[in-house]
């Protein structure tokens, strides 16, 4: 099995449609996330609202799905208008239980720290990291809450000549590819694209010219990564990157857990 | 294709691009530059897993090689009829394992990743390191293998047979 390494990447990219001698396979695979598509789901919607609506019956007879008695739950009113079920009691009971199983999972309270010097900081679902080393400065931004192995983006800056930012689209193959066949090794993380983009804009130009890894040179694969290796962002940083993805994962499903008991409670 | 590196450790950072050019020089040297090769650097927990597996030895090592055509003959390059038979095969570089021997010896890591690649790199065409007889043949291997790489880069790297036990 092990022998078949460089086998399993020729195949893989004899498979695609690159040709080249100089082809670099990375794994393809990335997560999507499946939106039902607006073609399928508008008609469905738009009878619904037909249906409801009077105008839309033009013979004078109103359906009585949506005015018709509804089985109305057995109810408990805490004055605030709202509803509450026998079921949204048990719900918050379920809840409660669900955070406090979470927060003996949880091993700290506080994030696992980053070494390198790096500095956090949090904008809704985004995080960076940023540290600034002899006059550039680096910034790694990714998304905790898709998955705990999340693609992230380096951006280098020269702060002498900041009209351009060489950006690095990065991720973990090992997490994209289904385990069990083969025994293919991939590196902790890998670069997928590479390109300038305007320094400090946050809306990236599609149209600038991005270089795919896919059929990369590997020499130059290599000083790539070296490069972000020089800049802190190596094998240990990917490491730790997803170390602090997976708390601040968890950090923020506990606290939707507890934001939905709260709500359902009407706290 | 070429050589295929992978790094799958965080214990040892190294320059991936100067490894590639040293095995490359390496390749060239042995009339192999068509023959893909897989190099994978690994810490010293994957490496010993990998010596207990396949050669029921349960420690860390430096170096380990899977070759792809097992009944070569040593000296004897492969005659590859098919595109997936232009390998040479894999090699486990046990990088933290050789960052240890270095600080101890107080040599440079990328030269011995250099030294240790060549020896894998016999090891997949055939030369074995087990009789006395076998020994002095890998290690002639080696120098003539070095002794072209000090001649092309102006160093002075010496083959890893010299002091090796039989090991790997």
């Amino acid at each position: 099995m092990l022998k078949s390494l460089s086998r399993a990447v020729g195949t893989a990219v004899r498979l695609s449609t690159v040709t080249t001698s100089t082809a670099r396979a990375v794994p393809l695979s990335r997560p999507t996330l499946c939106a039902p598509s607006p073609a399928t789901s508008r008609p469905f919607t738009r009878s619904l609202w037909l249906m409801s609506n009077n105008n839309g019956a033009s013979s004078g007879y109103r359906p009585k799905l949506f005015s018709s008695r509804v089985l109305r739950p057995s109810s408990v009113s805490c004055g605030c208008g709202a509803l509450h079920t026998e079921g949204d009691k048990a719900f918050g009971e379920f809840l409660s239980d669900e955070i406090k199983e979470e927060r003996k999972i949880q091993k700290t309270k506080s994030l696992p720290k980053m070494s390198g010097g790096w500095t956090l900081e949090t904008n809704g679902a985004e995080v960076k990291l940023v540290r600034s080393v002899s006059g550039e400065k680096i910034m790694v931004t990714f998304n905790p809450d898709i998955v705990s192995a999340p693609n992230f983006v380096v951006e280098v800056t020269k702060q002498e000549a900041a009209k351009h930012s060489l950006v690095f689209d990065c991720h973990f193959p090992e997490d994209e590819i289904g385990h069990g066949e083969g025994e293919e090794e991939s590196d902790i993380f890998a670069i997928r694209e590479v390109s300038f983009q305007p320094e400090g804009d946050s809306d990236w130009k599609e149209t600038s010219y991005t270089l795919n890894t896919d059929s990369l040179d590997w020499a130059l694969y290599d000083h790539f990564m070296d490069f972000l290796a020089d800049r802190g962002v190596d094998n240990a940083f990917a490491d730790d990157l997803r170390e602090l993805s997976t708390a601040m994962e968890h950090q923020e499903y506990i606290k939707f857990l507890e934001d939905l008991g709260s709500f359902v409670h009407c706290k | 294709m070429g050589v295929v590196l992978r790094n799958l450790q965080k214990v040892v950072p190294f320059r991936r691009a100067r490894l590639r050019r040293d095995v490359d020089t390496l390749r060239l040297i042995l009339g192999v530059q068509k023959l893909d090769l897989g190099l994978i650097c690994v810490d010293n927990r994957r490496i010993q897993q990998i010596n207990n597996t396949y050669r029921k030895r349960n420690t860390p090592t430096d170096v380990l090689s899977f070759p792809f055509h097992e009944e070569l003959r040593p000296g004897k390059l492969p005659c590859p009829l098919h595109r997936d038979e232009l390998n040479l095969g894999d090699i486990f570089l046990g990088v933290e394992f050789l960052m240890k021997q270095c600080q101890e010896d107080s040599t440079d890591l990328h030269s011995t990743l250099t030294v240790v690649t060549a020896h894998g790199i016999c090891h997949l065409l055939g030369y074995r390191h087990e009789t006395d007889e076998e020994w002095s043949e890998m290690f002639q291997r080696e120098s003539y293998i070095l002794g072209e790489y000090n001649r092309l880069t102006g160093q002075h790297l010496e083959p890893l047979t010299k002091r090796c036990s039989q090991d790997s």
